[in-house]
């Protein structure tokens, strides 16, 4: 504030534009209220017909007070209840219910432009001379909608990031258990075909009796070992079809959305969740909904494996890793690893949980591999386990 | 004896029967073969080898088969490599050949497949062990030449005529003819086109100047 060099100090309040007279003074109390009131206040007739409109109406609905008195105050109103108000007002004239009197509502309300805005709603009843008489008091509530709306938006955005997340993990799921297995099929078969051909080339110099019955059956087998590997190609190029959608993320939003999905349920209440996440970190080249499988399977293995604790810790983290990598580590203070599952931890169909499959993990390192990257658990220091992977960082 | 020698294939494999089976295969073949069941293991060995080629599977827990590749170069540079994929996986293959492998295949193997990129890995490497066995005998043959013999040798390489050869060399048209008679005779070489392919063979630089 400044001051002119005189030093008058300028005034703080606008002077009263009237001189208070002594018999009105309630009424002009009254009078300022009404006009310094930061909620619309009007008066209507019983006929529907504004009587008065103060400034913070004005400033509502764009109408001068001028325009609007002595029209009917369903100008004010959008369809339905611009067409309808006239007759709730004869209704409650003739059966005294109540229905928004001294109650107050939600409504909507129209401004001179025509835009439509919610607004809160009181109506007050009161008799002059005999004259039923209505007093609106009207709050401007878009902007608290609007936050509502947000919220409503964004609680609706994470419901459905985590259906579609479980639609997508479950079929990604589907698919990675079958890449998995198709690895692991394959390698039994191939051990199987070159038996069989070298048996067969083992029986052609031979003069055995049985030389060429038996040359022909492991041509047989050899023919049957084929199909299964064809059945096993086939199902693997099936597989790679709905794979791989790779775009460039930031690792940081990926991990945070991951979290939010994993911890979502009361497993990770009072779970004290640290989320370390390096700055400046380049985007890398991935499938976004692969590697967050990853990293909730992580997540709920750790929520898993302290299950029962008084005190559950769980940090995750991202880092730069060795040479051109970045890293993404789960840590948890659970019970730690026995050494002998260790050993078999990412080998499918070997849990150590009663209701699970065993395939979260190696399903996870299939993914982790697809996209060049490595993943391995170490003890954490003071107990439990850190889970960590990379992922290259892409030129 | 360089003959056998060519003939031993390695394999790499963690996995025991694939590598066991995939030995039994190859030796009804009639190559020789050596297992290893990781990459170190391999790495380790592999110089002492004499190995005419490598089966090298991508999908190993220590130390993929990519990686493997990548340091066996620093050892023998000359072995060929073939890449084994279990999961047909393009992008690996696509690496591997880009890193220099001679050949991939698939997993299980198709015997004929098989047999056909052992082949072409070994005349691959006896092509190469022949070019090393030429550039040796090159090289032994060079160093019996005296030095007087040797500045013939690099004039005559060049192009140059006899007559040319001894105004550089500062001596008679005769001498050199003699010089050059004996260059020819210690290096085997029926003709000086024959003698040129050799110093390119041998990696000797041909200096106009």
């Amino acid at each position: 504030m400044t001051r002119s060099p005189r030093g008058t100090p300028p005034p703080t309040t606008p002077p009263p534009k009237t001189q208070p007279v002594r018999p009105m003074e309630d009424s002009l109390l009254l009078r300022t209220i009404i006009t310094t009131s930061p909620d619309g206040i009007m008066t209507i007739d019983a006929d529907g017909t504004i009587e008065s409109f103060n400034p913070a109406s004005e400033t509502l609905f764009g109408y001068r007070a001028d325009e609007v008195i002595g029209q009917n105050v369903n100008i004010l109103m959008p369809e339905p209840y611009h067409g309808e108000h006239d007759g709730y007002l004869a209704r409650y004239l003739e059966t005294g219910k109540k229905n928004i009197i001294g109650i107050g509502r939600e409504v909507a309300a129209r401004r001179k432009d025509g835009t439509v805005f919610p607004v809160e709603l009181a109506v007050g009843e009161m008799e002059i001379e005999g004259q039923k008489k209505f007093t609106g008091f009207i709050r401007d509530i878009s902007r608290r909608r609007e936050a509502e709306d947000l919220l409503k938006a964004s609680e609706q955005r994470l419901k459905q990031l985590q259906s579609e997340f479980v639609h997508v993990s479950r079929l990604s799921a589907m698919g990675e258990m079958a890449a998995t297995l198709a690895h692991e099929l394959n390698q039994p078969l191939a051990a199987m075909m070159n038996y069989a051909q070298a048996t067969r080339r083992l029986l052609e110099g031979s003069a055995a009796e049985d030389a060429e019955r038996l040359r022909d059956l492991m041509t047989k087998a050899v023919a049957q070992a084929n199909r299964a590997g064809d059945i096993i190609r086939r199902l693997r190029s099936f597989v790679a079809q709905g794979e791989t959608e790779r775009s460039l993320d930031d690792i940081g939003e990926v991990v945070n959305e991951a979290c939010a999905l994993a911890l979502i349920g009361a497993r990770s209440d009072g779970v004290e969740t640290t989320l370390a996440l390096a700055e400046d970190l380049p985007t890398v080249l991935i499938d976004r909904v692969q590697i967050q499988q990853v990293i909730v399977n992580l997540i709920r293995n750790a929520l898993d494996a302290m299950e029962g604790q008084e005190r559950r810790t769980l940090r995750i983290e991202t880092a730069r890793g060795d040479d051109g990598t970045l890293a993404v580590a789960v840590a948890d203070n659970g019970p730690g690893l026995d050494a002998a599952i260790a050993e078999k931890l990412f080998t499918p169909f070997n849990s150590s949980k009663d209701d699970g499959m065993g395939i979260g993990l190696s399903i996870s390192r299939t993914i982790v591999e697809q996209h060049g990257g490595r993943i391995w658990a170490v003890p954490n220091e003071g107990g439990g386990v850190v889970f960590s992977f990379t992922l290259p960082i892409d030129a | 004896m360089a003959e056998a020698e060519k003939n031993i294939v390695c394999i790499v494999d963690d996995d025991e029967a694939v590598r066991e089976s995939l030995q039994i295969l190859l030796e009804t073949m009639g190559y020789a073969v050596h297992t290893f069941e990781s990459g170190p293991d391999f790495l380790e060995a592999c110089g002492t080898l004499e190995a005419g080629c490598v089966l090298l599977d991508v999908r190993m827990p220590r130390m993929n088969g990519l990686e493997v590749q990548k340091r066996l170069k620093d050892i023998t540079p000359e072995l060929p490599v073939i890449i084994v994929t279990g999961h047909g996986d393009v992008t690996m293959a696509v690496q591997a050949m880009r890193e220099g492998a001679t050949d991939f295949i698939e997993k299980p193997f198709q015997e004929d497949a098989l047999l056909a990129s052992i082949e072409h890995a070994l005349t691959l490497a006896e092509q190469a062990q022949r070019r090393s066995e030429t550039i040796a005998a090159v090289k032994s043959c060079l160093e019996t030449l005296t030095a007087r013999e040797r500045e013939v040798f690099d004039q005559l390489i060049v192009g140059h005529a006899n007559k040319v050869i001894a105004r550089i060399l500062d001596c008679s048209p005769r001498t050199v003819e003699i010089h050059r008679a004996r260059v020819m005779d210690k290096m085997e070489a029926a003709s000086v086109a024959h003698l040129v392919r050799m110093a390119l063979t041998a990696g000797i630089e041909i200096d106009a100047d």
